[in-house]
């Protein structure tokens, strides 16, 4: 009886409110979008920063005959003796866990294999065009910088480059991504906020004579606000749906690419999207809950 | 049943009381007329035994229970021990007769097997039988009124509460909305009226209670309107 009551009131509220329902609906279904989105944001550089920190070396690469580079000045090239000598050196340092030669001809190899689909590129460059050098591989992540800072002094090395300086430059843009579709979220919840603030105040005033009625007779506070409330809950709940189709379009045409092109084998689960998709919902109904309480308290004099 | 202990009711910005140091008591069972020209406190006093409004000075007791300390939340609890009809009978208009009585017990959650035994019994209390399934705008103000008696009596409350219910009535469609109200006080419920209708008070001679600007200047066991009117 009660439940059967209930549902037929907001049934009522809801179609008398169809446009503003539709407004509120739309409204949470890409405010909670994006907020799934930057959650999804986070625990995707959280794998990639997972699977980068173990591959990520230091690239010392040496100086190659008639080298233009300033730290390469007058360099006849590196002989075997010499790049063995170097080797060993940078072994020894204390910070170093593994250094690895690459010549020209794997450098080469592992060119073509990124631009392989660039005829015109991998036609322009030869073997010998490709640098010679060592990767580093450091025991602390912290002790890079030092690493970085000695090779740069040792003669018969060209340049050091740090790949995890790479790494950051892809990190902070997911970062920014992650907090303006975060600000979006919050621009959009207040938005939500204040629609449903609009709707239920609509619906209050066009019960007027119900709820009037409703408190003469000596229906409780709950009976009476009830059916507005979940007016509120089952608009949050449709746009939670819609955002939850819109979260899952993401993963699979946004997410999954990126990742299986930076860092294969990180793409999120369907586990951990249905746990943002499930965060969102909560997160909305929840908005709209308390919406609909507060304008309530102020329209509906109990 | 409704005690009132030097009652004074100031509404804001408002200098003078809308009642003023008022003391009455009102028995079980008993039929009260309150009369008085319109802004005499006739209103204010029926809101107040509702806790619609609070009284800025005073006891006001409702059934036994001191209104003061009754918290918010058990206020509707008071409100299905009291009936109300008012001048305006405030149906609701797309229900039939049927539906607009039942809907006073849905509301409070009576279950549905008892709403089906009840409310056809008070339809036709109120003289309304074969018409439950009108809407309100295919009866007459009289018939409407009966519909908004047989709401505010389907709850079998202690009280019932009647703002000017005849004021939209003719007198003698009145006559039979009379008969209604003396029908449900017989069954041992308290009744209070409201009204400016002299002709009814003085056919009825049941206690009269007169208030001028927010004092009682009369109370009276069968009594009539007034001399002055």
């Amino acid at each position: 009886m009660r439940a059967n009551f209930i549902f037929s009131e907001v049934w009522i509220g809801l179609r008398r409110n169809l446009t503003m329902t539709i407004a509120v609906i739309v409204t949470v279904a890409i405010g909670m979008a994006l907020l799934g989105i930057g959650l999804m944001v986070n625990s995707q550089v959280a794998k990639m920063r997972g699977f980068w920190s173990d591959k990520v070396e230091v690239s010392a690469f040496l100086c190659k005959k008639n080298d233009p580079l300033p730290s390469c000045k007058g360099s006849k090239g590196v002989t075997e003796q010499a790049r063995a000598d170097l080797q060993a050196r940078i072994q020894g340092m204390a910070q170093v866990e593994s250094v690895e030669f690459e010549n020209s001809a794997k450098a080469y190899e592992n060119f073509k294999s990124t631009y392989g689909e660039n005829d015109v590129l991998v036609k322009a460059i030869q073997v010998e065009d490709m640098p010679e050098s060592f990767r580093v591989k450091v025991k602390n992540p912290e002790e890079y910088g030092t690493v970085i800072d000695e090779l740069k002094n040792v003669a018969g090395i060209s340049m050091v480059v740090d790949e995890r300086e790479l790494l950051d430059g892809f990190f902070d843009l997911m970062e920014k991504i992650r907090g303006f579709a975060l600000m979006i979220a919050g621009f959009l919840v207040l938005a939500v906020i204040l629609l449903i603030g609009n709707t239920v105040r609509l619906s209050a005033y066009n019960r007027r004579r119900e709820t009037g009625i409703m408190r003469l007779v000596g229906a409780s506070n709950l009976y009476i606000q009830l059916p507005f409330v979940m007016e509120g809950v089952i608009a949050g709940l449709l746009g939670g749906v819609v955002s939850a189709v819109l979260l899952i379009v993401t993963k699979v045409f946004l997410f999954d690419s990126v990742s299986i092109n930076l860092a294969a084998g990180t793409q999120l689960t369907w586990n951990d999207v249905a746990q943002v998709i499930l965060g969102t919902m909560v997160i909305g109904v929840i908005i709209c809950i308390l919406a609909s309480f507060v304008t309530l308290r102020r329209y509906l004099r109990v | 049943m409704i005690h009132f202990d030097n009652v004074t009711k100031v509404y804001a910005n408002q200098n003078r009381p809308a009642l003023d140091h008022v003391s009455v008591d009102v028995d079980k069972g008993e039929f009260v007329f309150l009369v008085g020209p319109s802004g005499s406190g006739k209103s204010t006093f029926l809101r107040l035994i509702l806790k619609e409004e609070r009284p800025n000075s005073g006891a006001i007791h409702v059934a036994g229970k001191d209104l003061a300390r009754l918290s918010n939340f058990k206020v509707p609890h008071l409100r299905r021990r009291i009936g109300c009809v008012f001048q305006d009978f405030r149906l609701l208009p797309n229900k039939n007769v049927y539906e607009n009585v039942a809907f006073a017990l849905e509301v409070i959650g009576k279950p549905r097997r008892f709403i089906r035994k009840v409310v056809p019994e008070v339809v036709e209390l109120v003289g309304l039988e074969g018409k439950a399934h009108r809407m309100p705008d295919e009866l007459s103000g009289g018939e409407q009124q009966r519909v908004a008696m047989a709401r505010a009596f389907v709850n079998r409350p202690m009280i019932l509460l009647a703002d000017e219910p005849t004021g939209n009535i003719d007198p003698a469609t009145s006559i039979g909305i009379m008969k209604v109200l003396d029908r449900i006080n017989r069954t041992g419920t308290t009744v209070v009226m409201a009204t400016h209708d002299a002709a009814i008070v003085d056919s009825m001679r049941k206690r009269v209670v007169e208030l001028e600007d927010g004092k009682i200047v009369r109370d009276q066991s069968r009594g009539v309107y007034g001399q002055a009117y």
